[in-house]
């Protein structure tokens, strides 16, 4: 780059003229792009900010607003409804409540412990595993027939509180598993293939672009009572015919193989993209003094796949957190979650006021996490 | 250590585990649509095993569908103006996010991948609030659609454009800059057809996103649904699922090969421009 600019006034007599009309035209390339994002994304945002503040309202005149129970003039009542209701955490036999703010500033400080924790000059370690594990343990969700089992289980009086921690809950288990089921896939086609990787590669992620619903369609014509899979079991005699299993479509279990299902491909890209920029030589040299394979993987491998696990673990995340097609589709009355409650309050429910607080607080929680891993994201190439 | 099929990476039985796990992924992957595949063939009126004989009346009438097909060029239509919109300033906003250095570079660059981390259902009820209570409320049609699908999908044709934009290598704009040629020309002339093969990826990229796209869709199209919107609301229903299967199927391969195009023209440019593929 410094050879660039070196170059530049070489060749340009009056340097600061070039440079200026440069970063004018700059500017104007770039205008056309922030007029899109200003109207079609900052100016919408903005709108959800004042409906959920009540500077804006679905009635008509301020009168019809204000008899259907909406906010007419400016106030935080719908946010300190949602941020002051009482949350129940239920764990290992205690059941202690607290306000929702409260849980979410202990939630930045785990997330802080697991960021940044590692940096501390003692027991870092510790304290970077121990946040980790107590912010993504309680919410690891295990299907169990049609209910599923939670280390911890948070309830609220408010029920979109509820389906929030449960969107939470299924995201994070989704997530995980997927990036558990895809970097083995990662590690085979970046170790074990030659050229022919890229094409593997794609044959993976293909799934991932064609379409979400009909990938759903397809999982409930295998789901279903007289599906494939109660089908196989009839037929091989683990069944008797009409004993089958019901908890196939119509749970939070089929949500979350339906999100695994449609996530796990894409996971695999930047775990692979992480595995594949590894120095070979790193290896070669661990074993050379002597470490084990299990050995280099775990103090080389794995260290260097960080940043490629933590962002294809957001990539997971991220999109799944405000999911509502999916259990509209496949979960039924059990499968509800946060998205659902959002699109809800914009559909048959018409309240947009709760709803604009509810898209914007989703939006804020997907911002901090992103934000507070983004340097992950940028290690991949995912980010910038 | 030199036993065959054995490297640094992975031990022999180490390869033989985990070529297993990536033949069973690949069939988690794809039995779906294979499932999906077969019924689209089946005669019986709802998709359940065992199957019953061979029939192609599920595609007739898939194709007589008048609901469906006004909806699918519906989905077409935005598809293309997406692609087409997203693309153009995907291309004149990546240009100077590569090539140029200038104060609020970063932060112009997350601005522009923010939409990717934001729930598609929040610029969706978003964008309804705007649109039907803005300042100058707007009819929803399918022109408040093509709105957030261009939102959407102009983070990917900017992450696709902007590597390709910055390896190209900086002598050749020099050059042309030295031979006289305008910034434009040299644009034109040399910047475009190099970045050519990622235009027409990231135009792909842009149609597949709108084309597949259910929560924008569902809450801007008022009326005029699109083909997801449409699907949705026949698959709730068990009675209307074999009509749509047959859709899924060609939709499928239909997409599934503009992926792969995608790839292969991608790669293509990679070695134009001189990169390992």
């Amino acid at each position: 780059m410094a050879a660039t600019e070196v170059s530049e006034v070489v060749h340009a007599p009056p340097p600061s003229r070039r440079r200026r009309s440069r970063s004018l035209s700059t500017y104007l390339l770039l205008s056309p792009g922030v007029v899109v994002l200003l109207a079609f994304f900052v100016a919408p945002l903005y709108y959800v900010f004042l409906f959920s503040t009540g500077q804006r309202y679905q009635g008509v005149t301020k009168a019809a607003a204000f008899i259907n129970g909406e906010l007419t003039s400016f106030s935080w009542d719908r946010w300190s409804e949602l941020l002051d209701s009482d949350v129940t955490v239920k764990a290992l036999g205690a059941s202690p409540s607290m306000p929702l703010w409260v849980l979410g500033l202990l939630a930045v400080a785990l997330l802080a412990g697991a960021l940044r924790g590692g940096r501390l000059p003692r027991y870092g370690r510790s304290v970077m595993v121990g946040s980790l594990v107590v912010l993504v343990v309680p919410f690891l969700t295990l299907p169990v027939g049609s209910s599923v089992a939670r280390v911890v289980e948070i309830t609220s009086e408010n029920s979109s509180i509820t389906l929030f921690f449960r969107s939470v809950s299924t995201s994070l288990t989704v997530s995980v598993v997927a990036v558990l089921m895809a970097f083995p896939v990662a590690y085979y086609l970046a170790f074990c293939r030659g050229k022919s990787k890229y094409t593997w590669l794609v044959i993976v992620i293909a799934p991932f672009l064609t379409s979400y619903l009909l990938r759903v369609l397809a999982f409930k014509v295998i789901l279903t009572d007289d599906g494939l899979v109660n089908t196989a079991l009839f037929d091989s005699g683990l069944r008797s015919d009409g004993n089958q299993v019901e908890w196939l479509l119509y749970t939070q279990f089929t949500v979350l193989l339906v999100l695994l299902y449609a996530w796990v491909p894409f996971v695999t890209l930047p775990i692979f993209v992480a595995l594949e920029n590894m120095d070979r030589r790193l290896l070669e040299a661990a074993t050379d003094l002597g470490a084990s394979r299990l050995r280099a993987f775990a103090k080389i491998t794995l260290p260097i796949a960080a940043p490629g696990i933590v962002a294809a673990f957001l990539f997971v995340f991220i999109p799944t957190i405000g999911e509502f097609v999916t259990p509209q589709l496949v979960g039924g009355s059990k499968g509800y979650l946060f998205g659902s409650a959002i699109a809800d309050d914009f559909g048959q429910n018409s309240d947009w006021q709760s709803g604009a607080v509810l898209a914007l607080f989703l939006m804020g929680v997907v911002l901090v996490l992103t934000g507070a891993t983004s340097r992950f994201l940028r290690a991949t190439g995912g980010g910038t | 250590m030199s036993s065959p099929g054995s490297t640094v990476a992975v031990s022999k039985n180490g390869r033989r585990l985990l070529t297993g796990w990536f033949v069973f992924f690949l069939i988690f992957l794809y039995l779906p649509s294979v499932i999906l595949l077969i019924f689209s063939f089946n005669s019986g009126t709802i998709p359940v095993f065992p199957l019953q004989s061979f029939t192609t009346k599920w595609y007739s009438e898939a194709w007589n569908d008048v609901e469906l097909r006004d909806a699918f060029v519906r989905s077409i239509k935005v598809g293309i103006g997406t692609s087409v919109v997203a693309t153009a300033l995907g291309i004149i906003t990546a240009y100077p996010l590569a090539r140029r250095r200038f104060r609020g570079r970063n932060a112009m660059t997350a601005f522009a991948l923010v939409p990717l981390v934001v729930p598609p259902v929040v610029v969706a009820v978003a964008l309804l609030m705007l649109f039907r209570k803005g300042p100058h409320p707007i009819p929803l049609s399918l022109w408040t659609v093509l709105a957030g699908h261009v939102v959407i999908s102009l983070p990917y044709c900017i992450l696709l454009l902007v590597p390709r934009i910055a390896s190209i290598d900086v002598r050749l704009e020099e050059a042309a800059q030295d031979l006289g040629a305008s910034s434009f020309t040299t644009f034109r002339r040399v910047i475009l057809p190099l970045i050519t093969p990622a235009i027409l990826s990231s135009f792909l990229i842009a149609f597949v996103v709108s084309i597949d796209e259910y929560a924008i869709s569902s809450f801007l199209a008022a009326n005029s649904v699109t083909y997801p919107v449409y699907l949705f609301g026949q698959i709730r229903q068990a009675e209307h699922l074999p009509p749509m299967i047959p859709v899924a199927t060609v939709m499928l391969v239909v997409s599934f090969v503009l992926v792969m195009l995608a790839e292969i023209i991608r790669r293509r440019g990679d070695r134009r421009v001189g990169l390992a593929p």
